[in-house]
């Protein structure tokens, strides 16, 4: 078959910890990939964001920015009640307010399907900050006002909020089928076996908390339609998922469907496809005739925009011989009103070479708001749990902790496939990571602290993701006559510095500069590509971008050999130049006699390998000071270390990795969701009480990778990024204290209130209080 | 937000009349606007104090003691190093205090005339004791901010303000004046006792302005020191404060005073504590005995008894601190 015809491939592709079998479209063939030392001139180098002036002097655009001629502006009235039936909306009042254009609600808005539901607007409401209804004004705060205009009759139902309530069967069932289902599950060896027959056995319960995403921009949506043309501006990390979104909504084709985003202030998972906010937006927009903004507010954000659901886990480590023997690890997830639900259970499966293994993952509905993916779903809770029991364990084993991972992590095979890992260098992050943090100073019981009474202590804890990557994804890159270039692909860069790669490798396979590409991304008129999510972009996009420009770099050359009268296989591009031999001409030059042409390179991502296993390992080490008579904490520094393949650009790289130990710190420390029981009420609607790590909070921060490329993973030898810096950091943390108070940290965040009650439970246990401690 | 009304008086006796029900006064509005957002407070007026001349910057007099305007920023008397020779505290209290953009537009007069942070009293679902409704909700709901002693009148919300227990160790007061006169309290007094079963968290009168500081010269021969707990490193509210303050002389504390923030509705004396250190010197033992004689009263609920072996822990660093240096 001619490659370059498209077809149909069956490919395995992993996304957020779950690996399926998925079809693709391809076309083309692929290119060996870079292989390890190459001399390469972009790719790898330290490259300043192409975009990074425009958002720092305040030029770049966000969906929040956009003011169009004559808009409307939407708030939204949400449930006050955890569970209530809607019976009955009297808006008239509101729609007499002088500025209000319209109201939509359960019993005038059109059928509109969205997850699953038919309608956007339920007539039996499952917590509190569930759409009722929506104003269209003419100012947000005409829109606010009328919100307070609007009666409704309210049958207000019992209800559950907290996890472990949720779980109990006296508590009101949200669902006939109960309020737990299993959601996940897997076992091998002997479990039992091995348990019983164990010199050492942990036995733990964890708890970790709700954590807020609570990006800097909130989830919002301006629509307009032209004729029936209609387009979407939109904060998300899927243009693509936004405009099927609306499809199954508002019934009508991809077409007529336009999705625009140009920059956006993150998502962290939550903004992975069209929101019911998008929706009413473009109701209206068709309804009214003009432009909607419909953009959330932070009390919003925090009722209603998604969350990493607090879990409840049972972890039991086995050792035997000074090996890990078994791990048994059961799983509650609290859902909230979401579908989907993570699997704390993925590490414990996956990350080390243990012969018996039990897990169970469950997914406990309650009325709160939903579920949704954040940043390394399940992997940041699972790995806090699953790490602090196996140092509970070597501490009960008397071996040091990261040897006694040592000896599990060295396997080149997948535990949970059986394939054969494409690479792993996880021994590499420990070496690199117990250097440089000085592991050799750790002692059992910790250390003293530089006040009196303080404790310091060292903590360490594993990395395991994908991030290997998918196909669809196709780009195209023009060149022009003068030797500029226009990468074209419908990505979206959610502020991982997605432009920059795509410029250096485009720039790397043309032999032009990074500043010669210019780079279109954020728009469904754009060839497809997946969601920004699952750490896949540069690993599914870049191997399409770099196919673009070679395509486009192949073309020209050709071009060039006959003008230029030499064999094309003597001819290079590079610095902006084509050439044989050393004798360089410019592009332009080339060409100047052909004055107008355009050059368009295609390119898309290839299937992935078979018959073996890609995955990104790492290592956080975390040194710790605790004061605890006053339950303070203070991380005084991480060394991150990350095998993620091949670094596209050290910059952008590190800041990834600082972003996600910060968020990490936040879990582990400080951000906690607080809801009323009695209500359902969330108590923390602001970032007063929401509290994510100040500048003051964060350590230093100690980057490193490994940086060798999978050469087998795809073209550009890279794997993910967006989600490995912030697995291992909680448990390192958590680690760090226990090792430095000698009294086990089971509940994430550990604020000084737990602190100090741990402190208190472990002197009312008598001294030392080693796993004596229990978590509140 | 509900449509409001704007007034600018330019002198405190204009402002008085203008001031009322429904008609509060404006500063620095870091917190008023919060309470306006969240419709809290939903007056028919505004009446901003800043076109009003002499209620900023500080002086001091010998013998008249020190002299603050209440619409001085925070962050202004945080850098003054004079201010910081005269009453060191004050830097101390502010260091740890909102965000320095808080601290720009916080004003004195707002920070100790601030509403209290409850989660309860800022949710207007929330018909609490002290918005006029008959009980607490933190009383069995979530309470891990709230207060551990002193709540006589059922409501457990805590004072949050950093500077007042700074100013009640120094024995500070406050001016307040209305179109009839004016009259001074101490910053003390200026909390609502909440024995006294009034839904009103200050003892400032509709149509007076709070319009300066004074710390007598007593007070401002006193050492002085301040201790917050947080749960993160910058931009919270105390979890517990302590500000401890005393004569010095020859190692001995005297008229020593020891104030605690963020415990119960007002800024709480630790009497048995201040007691126990009166006229002695302080060492490692006695800081620990008398630390223990805090809050013996307290009745914690659900979430918030760690404040009191933190209290105590922060009493004991005080008055070492006190006694030391």
């Amino acid at each position: 078959m001619k490659s370059d015809h498209a077809r149909v491939v069956r490919t395995r592709v992993e996304f957020e910890g779950e690996i399926t079998d998925e079809l693709a479209l391809i076309q083309g063939d692929d290119v060996e990939a870079w292989p390890e030392g190459a001399a390469l001139e972009k790719v790898g180098r330290p490259t300043p964001r192409i975009d990074g002036a425009s958002k720092v002097t305040g030029r770049a655009r966000y969906t929040h920015d956009l003011r169009l001629p004559g808009m409307l502006h939407v708030r939204i009235l949400r449930s006050p009640y955890a569970r209530a039936r809607v019976r009955r909306i009297d808006a008239s009042q509101a729609l007499a307010l002088a500025g209000v254009r319209g109201v939509l609600h359960r019993f005038n808005a059109p059928k509109a399907a969205f997850r699953g539901e038919e309608t956007i607007f339920r007539d039996e409401v499952r917590f509190v900050g569930d759409e009722v209804a929506a104003v269209a004004a003419t100012s947000e705060e005409i829109a606010a006002q009328a919100l307070r205009l609007i009666t409704v009759d309210y049958e207000v139902l019992p209800h559950v909020v907290d996890l472990e309530e949720a779980m109990d069967d006296a508590s009101p069932r949200i669902d006939e089928k109960g309020n737990v289902e299993e959601a996940a599950k897997h076992e091998r060896g002997d479990v039992a076996g091995a348990l019983r027959e164990a010199d050492v056995v942990v036995e733990a319960t964890y708890r970790t908390s709700t954590q807020l995403h609570n990006s800097f921009e909130t989830h919002g949506a301006v629509a307009t339609w032209d004729g029936d043309l209609l387009t979407v501006h939109e904060s998300t990390q899927h243009v693509f998922g936004v405009r099927q979104g609306l499809q199954a909504a508002l019934r009508i084709p991809y077409g007529k469907i336009r999705v625009l985003c140009e920059n956006m202030g993150g998502g962290f998972g939550s903004k992975g496809g069209v929101g019911k906010y998008t929706i009413i937006a473009a109701l209206f927009a068709r309804e009214l005739g003009l432009p909607v903004r419909c953009v959330l507010d932070r009390g919003e954000e925090n009722l209603a925009a998604g969350n990493r659901s607090a879990t409840l886990q049972r972890v039991s480590v086995a050792v035997k011989g000074g090996r890990i023997t078994a791990l048994a690890h059961d799983s509650w997830s609290n859902a909230g009103q979401g579908r989907w639900v993570a699997d704390p259970t993925g590490p414990t499966k996956g990350l080390y070479d243990v012969p018996n293994v039990r897990a169970r993952s469950y997914k406990v509905m309650a009325n709160t708001g939903s579920l949704s993916a954040f940043r390394a779903p399940g992997y940041v809770e699972g790995t806090f749990a699953l790490e602090a029991a196996i140092d509970e364990a070597a501490d009960r084993a008397r071996i040091d902790p990261l040897e006694l991972r040592r000896r599990h992590a060295a396997g080149e095979h997948d535990p949970m496939s059986g394939l054969r890992y494409s690479l792993k260098r996880l021994i590499d992050c420990y070496d690199i990571g117990a250097k440089e943090i000085g592991w050799s100073r750790r002692k059992p019981g910790g250390l003293r602290g530089s006040a009196p009474g303080t404790r310091r202590g060292l903590g360490m804890a594993s990395q395991l993701w994908g991030g290997s990557g998918l196909p669809p994804a196709y780009a195209m890159v023009h060149l022009n006559p003068d030797g500029t270039a226009v990468a074209r692909i419908g990505t979206q860069d959610i502020g991982t510095g997605t432009r920059t790669i795509i410029a250096q490798i485009c720039a790397e396979e043309l032999g032009i500069d990074v500043d010669a590409v210019r780079v279109e991304i954020g728009d469904t008129d754009s060839p497809y590509a997946p969601i920004s999510a699952g750490s896949l972009t540069v690993s599914s996009i870049g191997p399409a971008v770099r196919l673009a420009a070679r395509d486009a770099r192949e073309q020209l050359l050709e071009i060039a050999a006959g003008i230029m009268e030499v064999p094309k296989t003597e001819l290079r591009m590079q610095r902006g130049s084509i050439g044989a031999r050393g004798a360089l001409r410019s592009i332009a030059k080339v060409f100047e006699d052909l004055q107008n042409y355009t050059v368009i390179g295609r390119g898309a991502r290839m299937p992935n390998p078979e018959d073996v296993s890609m995955k990104t390992f790492g290592a956080h080490f975390a040194e710790v000071e605790v004061d605890p008579r006053t339950g303070e904490v203070t991380v005084e520094r991480v060394v991150a270390v990350h095998d993620i393949g091949r670094v596209i650009d050290p910059l952008t790289a590190r800041s990834q990795v600082q972003g996600g130990v910060i968020q990490a710190l936040g879990f582990a420390l400080t951000e906690e969701r607080h809801v009323d029981r009695a209500t359902g009420r969330v108590l923390s609607t602001s970032l007063e009480i929401y509290k994510v790590p100040t500048v003051k909070d964060v350590p230093k921060i100690v980057v490193r990778f490994v940086d060798v490329p999978d050469t087998e993973a795809n073209n550009i030898g890279a794997k993910g990024l967006g989600e490995p810096p912030i697995i291992p950091t909680a448990g390192a943390i958590a680690n760090a204290v226990s090792n430095a108070l000698g009294i086990r940290v089971r509940h994430l965040p550990l604020t000084p209130r737990r602190l100090l009650q741990l402190v208190a439970a472990a002197e009312a246990e008598g001294a030392g209080g080693r796993g004596a401690a229990r978590p509140s | 937000m509900k449509p409001f009304a704007y007034a600018r008086p330019a002198t405190v006796a204009e402002a008085s009349r203008l001031l009322g029900r429904g008609s509060p006064a404006i500063a620095g509005g870091t917190d008023l606007l919060g309470l306006m957002k969240g419709g809290i407070a939903v007056p028919e007026r505004l009446v901003d104090l800043s076109g009003i001349e002499g209620l900023r910057g500080w002086s001091r007099e010998r013998g008249a003691g020190l002299r603050i305007g209440a619409l001085t920023p925070l962050v202004d008397l945080e850098e003054d190093d004079r201010l910081a020779r005269s009453l060191p505290i004050v830097r101390e209290a502010l260091a740890d205090a909102a965000t320095l953009q808080l601290k720009g537009m916080g004003t004195i007069g707002g920070n100790l005339l601030q509403r209290n942070r409850c989660w309860y009293f800022r949710d207007e679902a929330f018909p609490c004791w002290l918005k006029g409704g008959i009980r607490c909700f933190a009383a069995d709901g979530e309470s891990h901010y709230h207060a551990v002693v002193g709540t006589d009148a059922g409501c457990n919300r805590v004072t949050p303000s950093d500077l007042a227990p700074a100013l009640v160790a120094h024995d500070a007061q406050v001016r307040l004046a209305s179109a009839r006169g004016t009259r001074t309290v101490s910053v003390a007094d200026l909390f609502t006792d909440p024995a006294l079963h009034r839904r009103e968290e200050h003892t400032i009168r509709p149509g007076e302005i709070l319009t300066h500081v004074v710390v007598p010269e007593a007070g401002l021969q006193r050492r002085g020191t301040y201790r917050k707990a947080m749960d993160r490193k910058a931009w919270s509210f105390a979890l517990v404060s302590v500000a401890a303050a005393a004569r010095v002389r020859e190692g001995r504390l005297r008229d020593v005073r020891i104030v605690l923030g963020s415990v119960a509705p007002i800024p709480w004396r630790a009497l048995e504590a201040e007691q126990a250190v009166e006229g002695t010197t302080v060492d490692d033992a006695q800081a620990r005995r008398a630390s223990e004689l805090v809050l013996r009263d307290a009745v914690p609920l659900k979430d918030n008894a760690y404040k009191i072996p933190l209290a105590r822990e922060l009493v004991r660093r005080a008055l070492l601190r006190l006694a030391g240096a």
